[in-house]
Formats: C-alpha cells, structure tokens, sequence
C-alpha cells in the first residue's frame, strides 16, 4: 500500500512538473533573437533555414530594437539566443545577476561616433576644447561607452561638460540645430545626419590605433546552454559556416539586404565596417586566458555601475565562455 | 541610524507589515461601528454622505501596502530570512541535476533520446527523398544511399537494449547508484551538516548587490549544497557516457571513411559549378546528421528506466527534505522562483520586476542624500536640496547679450604687451553674461525641484492664459468661433508628438519642455473655462441683467463664481495630465528632473529606481490634488450647490 501511495505521490510530481515546464517546448524549436537593419552574414542561413537543417528543430527569429528588450525576453523565457546584443546591455544584465551567458562575438565593428559641430574648430589635436561643452548622449548605450573611451583618451574632464541624454535622433537634430557642440550617435540614420553637419571625433582608424573599438555579443540563457549544449554548437557553427562564405557579391547582399530591411547599398557600406570573426580567431582574441572579451566588459560595467561592488569574485569572467565555439 | 535601519531590513519589515495588518483591521472594524452609528440618518445620494470617512482611506492605503509586501516577496524576507537562502540550495541542486533531467522524461513528455531519435530519422528521411542523382556519379550514389542506411542502423542499434555494451551498463549503473545515495541523504535529519563560518559571514538576503547569499546559512541549507556538488560529479560522469558498444564504433569507423571519400571523390560533372555546389551541401548535411549520431547519446528506453526513476524519487525526496520550506515557498513566493545561475542565486519573478518597499525606501534615502561626493543624488545633481543662486544669474537673463552689442564705442582689444583692460562695454557685457557677482539668494535645487519647477511654470501660464480666453469663448461668439477650430485642432494630438517639433524650435534648455507641458495644461484649462463660462445659469445671469448689472459686473460677480468650480476641476485634471508628459518631456534632452531618472534607470532595467521615481510622481500628483481639494472647499463652498 505504501508504495502505491508512494508511486502515486511520483506520478503527481512528474505531472506537476510537466504542467510547469516552458521547457518542453524549447527542446523542439529555438528562440532567437537579432535586430533589423544590422546586417549580417548568417541571415542567409536563416532565409535558407539552413539553421533548421543543421539543428533539426525549428528556429524561430524575433526581431527587437533594443539589447535591453533582449535580455528581459530571455529572462521571461520566450528567447534563448540573443544573435548581435550589444556588450552594455549584456553587462548590464550580469550586473542585475541575470543568468545569461556570452558564447561568442557576433562582430567587430568602429566604436560609435562622437560628432563635433563644424565651425567650433576643435578636432582630434585640440579636443582639450571640449570642455565646458554641451554634449548629447543616449546614457547607458554603447556610444556612451565610446564617448567615455574618447574622453580618457583625449584627456578630457568628462564632469566639466553639461551632459544630455538624447536619443540618437535627437541627438542629431540638436547637432544640426547648435543646440549641443557634440552629439554621440549610433543607427545608420541618425549618423548620416550628424555627418552632415559634424565631424567625427576621430576616424575608424585612429580608433583601432587608439584601441577603441566595439563588439556584439552572442549571448544565451544559462538554462539553454546547459540543457541543449548540442543545440548550441551547431548553431555556433553555423554562424561561422555563413561568415566564413560570406564573399559580399550581389546575389549575398540582395538576400541579407532584404532580410536586414535595408537597401543594398547601405547594406554594403554597414557590412564594409564589420569585421566578423572566425571561431578560432574569436578564441584567440576574446576568450583566452587574456581574452578581451572579459576587460571590455569590467572596464564597462565599471563605468556604468551602481554604487556598491558588482565584479565580487571576477563575477563576469565566469559567464564568458567560449567552449562552445569548438 | 540610517545603516542600522538598512542592514535590519527584515525587522524593519516585519515590524511595518505587523503594523499595517493591526491598522487594516482595526480600521475594518471602526469603519463599520461608523457606518452602523450614521445608517439611519443619511439618504442614499446624498453628497453628504461621502464626507469624511478617513478610516477608509487607512484601511485602502494598508491593503495596497500590503499586496506590495507580499508579492515583492517582503514578507518572505521579514518572517522566513532564511528562506531565499535554503531556496538558494535547492536551486544548486537542481542546476546540478539539469544535464541529466534534460536528457530524461522529467519535466518534458519525451526523454531526450526519443526526441533525437524521432528528429534524425525524420530528417535523414527527407534527406533521402531529396538526393540529388544528377550531382553523383552511379556508383556514389549507391555509396551515399549505404551512408545514410548506415547512418539509420546506428540509430536503431543504439536504441536497442541488445546493443549497449557491459561498460556502458556499468557507468549508468554508477551514476544510479550515486543519486540513490544522495536520495538516502535527502531522507536523513540535516543535523550532521553545519553551516560554515564564512556563510554565517554573508550579508543576508537584499542588503548586498548579489541579492540572495550564495553560501548556505543552514543546516538543512548545508545538506543541500553538499549534496548538489555530488549530483553535480555524478552529472558530469552521467554527460561522459557514450553508448558505444563495439559493433557501432566498427560501424561509425567505416560510415566515416565513407563520408571522408564522398566529400573527396569527383561528381559525375566537376564542369557544372552548381552541381557540386549541390553536391558538397549535400554531403554536408549528411555528414552533419552523422556528426549528431556518432557522439552515442542516444540511449534505450529500458536501459534509462532506472535512471529515470532513481532521479524522480531523488527529486521526490528533495520535496519531502524541504519540509517546511515547500509551504513557505507556495505561500510566500507567489509567481516566481529563486534560480541559482553561474554565479550567484537570483530572484526571478515579482522579486525581480517589484522591489520590496523597504529597498525602494532605501533607494530613496540614498538618492536623497545631499552629500554628491560620497554617491548621493543621481549622476551629479541631488534629489531635492538647496544651493546659492547668484543675483547675477537671474540679472543676466533679463538683459539680452544683443542690447550690449547695441551700445556705442567698441569692445576692448589686448594692448602691446599682451594684457588685457576691459573698458566699460566688456563690464556690460560679462554683466548680460551673469559673469559679474552680485551676491548669492539661496534657492531650491535638485531633481525634484527641477521638474516642479517646470511642471509650475507650466501651469502658471496655461491658467492665466487659458482661464480668460476660455470664459471670454463662453460669452463671445467671435472668440468662440476664432478660437475654436484652433484650440480642438491641437488640442487631440498627444503630446509626445509634438516632441521632435519642440525640440528643434526651443532647443534643449528648460523653455521646451515648460512649452510641452504649458500645451498639455492650456488646452484643459481653455476648455474647462469655457464649460463653466457656458454652464451658468441663464436665469441668473437675467436676473442680475434686470437689476442693472453691467457687462463687467456679469462677468465678474455671476459668471466667473458660477465657472470657477469647473476650472478648479480643470486645473487638478491639468496638473496631472502635466506629471504624466513629465517623462516624455524630460525624455527630449535630458539633464535633470524626476522623468529624466526614470529614463536613464529604464535602460539599466533598475526596477528600484524606476519605481521610486514612479513613487515620487505619484505622491508629488496627490499632495497637489489634496491642497487643490482644501483650496476648493474652502475658498469655494458654493461648488455642487448652485
């Protein structure tokens, strides 16, 4: 009788358990989250399905406008791979004790650009200038992180200047209007209007020479990654599969153009900025033992953080892996 | 005093829900001793019935305080301190186990060797279906065919019981073995396990960044972490199985040779550029199918039943072990989980989207310290402080730059030397620039300040302009026929329309967002005025017409009394309409004020800010709706009785 009741008892709980799975159904499709008007080789794959082919379930691709809607979808359980999330928004979620992970790099791309007004005469040589000025910034963004690079490098006392939150198109028009002497930007739009009447602050490759640079971010709940490593694998290898025979002719472009929501051209001009790396290039590079993937991010979360120690016991080296590039 | 109150949060906590349940029920039963003494003297209806009632309002304000308590998890945390932590545990345990739960049927309908199984074989299925003839030569063509047959019978070999060698029985019998021993320690008294003096260390749950100690504070806690590290070794052996047993590898071996040789050999036309583009993607979704088969990670289903059931009782008495625990967690945590991720327990659920009061009180605090070199305040401006204004500011903004270019004689010019003497034009210009001291008038400062200043100014000028244009639309048809297609024009489209227009014309400083919100606050005010205007009583206005009141008497003794009820009405709607585009007017540029914070903390997804700056609108929004509502009673008693 006892273990009647007891089997019984086993039964109720594998039901109960089944009733409060959302588990169940991530085994037989994956969730996948990208922006629109961000190009990138592996759009090819999923116009081809060749993701599905490979991972033999269904991959389903959501479209988001921010990181941060990103990283609240993975928590909520609705995505599991978040494909190009910027490196802020990811830190920022490590920092709230999110449990998301970093498993690869999407791309390499120019830090965002900081415009200064034409007609202020300061550049590059004279950027000591900017201080006492008005600049605007979407706070807490990636060009927020690039306009603090820019800064430390100039030497520029960032407290002395009247700092703005703006939205990039915001920020374009005050540039346009005089409003600000210096707007930071980032969307192919907003950029092209603040090109019009500024002047970036330093060129892509003097960044590369002064070691600004940005990156985005593969990154996926810890709940995938543990339950479906396969999974994960192959959609690594995928990505790679598409970049590596990306060749950019017009045939690749007409279909990631289409799938990215832009035109040809600028498709061509964004992707001509990108660099994407191959799975042994990123290891080398990002995830070593000296991995840049790991100080990119401390020295971010340093410079957004709340008050109070966030990086206790190197916090963020342990959510960035790169195993499952092999 | 501050720190003690925020390193006791859980008292504190405690000691408030206690008081709110006391104030809830007391207020419960006075409330309905009132209604009882006042039932038979008052008529249904009647306005007076509504006056006072304050108990009510206790009794409203302690139940929404309290539903916030609960499903913030407040209460868990002041009563059971210790539960996040022993929740903490379970959730190593069960990260522990979820290699191995994945890969059986617990907490999904199918194992997951049923679903690989399924999946491959419906795939090699339609890969078989597709072969492109015409990109192979004949006799590869058969060799593809025998690769994927090949492929299929390793398939069915591994899921058949027969075919798993004696190794492979072993090593899943050792792993069955381990999790019947740690379900035999799940059923043993916890009191051997002890919590470490480290973990005793820990700040406890919500006073530290990583919310939810990580290190067991408990001796049922102990058992737990412990436990979750064997499961964890046992899990890692459980991913090292292979089912291989010798027939398969000697079948693996040869299907890869095959597949290398395929992918090598030449199609049947290397001229057709297309084909062996086809060619090599078919090979490569063969070979990737292979590739997914030959890691012998399909198991039988009889061969995993033990395993299967070892884990289910394991987790069974994982349930029973938490004892107490599991009620608290159903009771308390409503909606959500403690999940341990890589690194650290979190809450997920209400926890994490709805911080507890007592947090949001200590983020307040913290943001409201003055003090902006030791992290008070929010990103170097204060919450709502005091500073020195200088006189010469408030000089400079009345005297435009332009007039001093106006005056005669010519600025001063740098002499031989290289000095400089400002003559009498350079001190009128840094005079119209503020650059001059004049003494200092202490003054407001701050974030709060800032927007009530906006919100204000706003409001002063919606009402003087709007109150007039409004009543002179009530009593002239040209105003109201002028004005009209003007006024309902705009007045629909909301305000975070205008917003790209504003900004380009006023620019980022204060004057923008005060014309944003002065457009909220004018088009309510004109219209309420102009309803009030319009509502009065024709009689009256006859009646002090036959007594020989002229136009300016009418309109000053019967028609402004008889509106202003309305407008009143007006400008409560009004000021909160203007608290509500705050956010989107501070979203323009921003640089201070209460929605700016708001803005900048969404991108972080910092709920305790976001909520405190939600907290601060609403409260700011009600202690101006109650002094609008003394200011009525009391300067307009005639209100509701006309």
């Amino acid at each position: 009788m006892k273990k009647f009741t007891k089997s019984v008892l086993l039964a109720s709980v594998a039901a109960a358990m089944m009733g409060g799975a959302t588990i169940a159904k991530a085994a037989d499709s994956v969730n996948v989250a990208f922006f629109l008007e961000w190009a990138t080789p592996n759009q090819i794959s999923k116009v081809e399905k060749a993701y599905d082919d490979a991972m033999g379930v269904k991959v389903n691709w959501t479209d988001f406008k921010t990181g941060t809607a990103m990283t609240e979808a993975m928590l909520a359980g609705d995505i599991d791979i978040a494909y190009s999330q910027g490196l802020s928004p990811f830190v920022t979620a490590i920092q709230q004790g999110h449990p998301l992970k970093m498993v690869g790099v999407a791309m390499e791309y120019p830090a965002n650009n900081c415009y200064i007004k034409n007609g202020l005469g300061i550049d590059a040589s004279n950027a000591s200038e900017l201080e006492g000025k008005t600049v605007a910034v979407p706070l807490n963004t990636m060009a927020d992180f690039a306009f603090r690079s820019y800064m430390k490098h100039f030497n520029v006392d960032v407290s002395t200047m009247n700092i703005v939150d703006q939205e990039p198109a915001d920020g374009a028009k005050s540039l346009a209007d005089g409003n600000v002497d210096m707007a930071c930007i980032f969307g192919g739009n907003s950029s092209k209007a603040a090109a019009e009447v500024g002047t970036a602050i330093m060129t892509d490759a003097q960044k590369v020479e002064a070691g600004i640079g940005s990156f985005d971010v593969v990154s996926v709940t810890e709940d995938f990654a543990t339950k479906n490593p396969g999974l994960l694998r192959t959609f690594m290898e995928v990505t790679a599969e598409a970049n590596a025979s990306w060749t950019g002719d017009a045939a690749q472009l007409a279909i990631v153009a289409k799938d990215a929501g832009m035109s040809p051209a600028d498709t061509k001009s964004q992707m001509d900025t990108f660099i994407f790396l191959s799975p042994e290039e990123q290891k080398a590079k990002y995830f070593g033992s000296e991995g840049v993937a790991v100080s990119a991010a401390e020295s971010l979360g340093l410079m957004f953080k709340k008050p109070g120690a966030w990086n206790v016991d190197k916090k963020i080296a342990k959510v960035i892996t790169g195993e499952y590039l092999d | 005093m501050l720190d003690w109150l925020s390193d006791n949060r859980a008292i504190v906590a405690a000691i408030i829900i206690l008081l709110l349940v006391g104030a809830f029920l007391w207020s419960i039963a006075y409330g309905i001793r009132q209604t009882r003494l006042r039932e038979k003297d008052q008529v249904f209806g009647d306005p007076e019935r509504t006056v006072g009632g304050w108990f009510w309002a206790i009794c409203g304000v302690s139940v929404l305080l309290l539903a916030w308590f609960y499903f913030s998890w407040g209460v868990a945390r002041a009563f059971f301190p210790q539960a996040a932590n022993e929740l903490c545990q379970v959730g190593k345990l069960h990260e522990a186990v979820s290699p191995v739960t994945s890969s059986l049927a617990i907490k999904s309908r199918y194992s997951k060797s049923k679903t690989l199984l399924v999946r491959n074989s419906k795939q090699l299925e339609s890969l078989r279906a597709r072969l492109p003839v015409e990109a192979f030569t004949v006799s590869d063509v058969s060799r593809v065919k025998i690769v994927m047959s090949n492929t299929q019978r390793l398939i069915n070999m591994m899921a058949t019981p027969d075919f798993v060698g004696a190794e492979t029985m072993r090593e899943i019998e050792e792993v069955n073995v381990g999790f019947a021993g740690i379900t035999n320690a799940l059923a043993t008294a916890p009191e051997q396990w002890m919590a470490s003096e480290k973990a005793l260390a820990q700040p406890s749950w919500g006073t530290s960044e990583p919310e939810i100690p990580l290190l067991p504070i408990s001796a049922r806690g102990a058992k737990f972490d412990t436990l979750a590290t064997e499961a964890a070794i046992l899990s890692k052996k459980f991913l090292r199985i292979r089912n291989l047993s010798p027939p398969a590898k000697s079948l693996i071996d040869e299907t890869k040779m095959m597949i290398a040789a395929l992918k090598k050999s030449p199609s049947a036309n290397d001229k057709d550029l297309k084909l062996v583009k086809a060619r090599t993607t078919y090979m490569k979704a063969v070979d990737r199918i292979f590739k997914r088969i030959d890691d012998g990670k399909i198991f039988p289903a009889s061969v995993m039943a033990g395993m299967q059931s070892s884990v289910q009782t394991m987790l069974y008495q994982l349930e029973e072990a938490k004892g107490g625990l599991s009620y608290v967690e159903t009771l308390f945590f409503p909606g959500g989980d403690i999940i341990k991720s890589r690194t650290q327990c979190t809450e997920q659920g209400p926890g994490r989207w709805l911080p507890k009061p007592t947090d949001v009180i200590a983020t307040f605090f913290a943001l409201a310290n003055p003090d902006l070199e030791n992290g008070g305040g929010y990103k170097g401006t204060t919450l709502l402080w005091w500073k020195w204004l200088p006189v010469a500011h408030v000089v400079a903004i009345l005297i435009p730059d332009g007039l001093v270019d106006l005056l005669p004689g010519s600025y001063g010019e740098l002499d031989e030397s290289g000095g400089f003497q400002p003559n009498y034009k350079d001190w009128m210009l840094s005079l119209a620039q503020g650059d001059v001291y004049m003494g200092a008038i202490p003054m407001l400062d701050g974030h709060i300040w800032d927007s009530l200043f906006r919100v204000l100014v706003a409001m002063f000028f919606g009402i003087t302009l709007g109150v007039p244009l409004g009543i002179y639309m009530g009593v002239s048809r040209f105003c109201k026929s002028f004005f009209d297609p003007l006024i309902e024009l705009y007045r629909p489209v909301p305000p975070l329309a205008w917003a790209p227009l504003i900004l380009t014309i006023f620019g980022i400083q204060d004057d923008g967002k005060i014309f944003l919100l002065f457009m909220v606050a004018f088009a309510i005010m004109v219209i309420s005025a102009r309803t009030g205007a319009t509502g009065a009583q024709l009689s009256k206005i006859r009646a002090s017409h036959s007594l020989g009141a002229s136009d300016q008497q009418i309109l000053r003794y019967v028609i402004l009394p008889n509106a202003l009820p309305e407008i009143m009405t007006g400008v409560r709607i009004s000021i909160g309409v203007c608290w509500g585009t705050l956010v989107a007017a501070e979203m323009l540029a921003g640089t201070t004020g209460v929605g700016f914070i708001e803005n900048v903390a969404r991108t972080v997804s910092d709920y305790e800010l976001i909520w405190v700056t939600i907290l601060i609108m609403g409260l700011l929004g009600l202690i101006f709706d109650l002094m609008m509502r003394w200011a009525i009673a009391r300067y307009i008693p005639w209100r509701g009785k006309g």
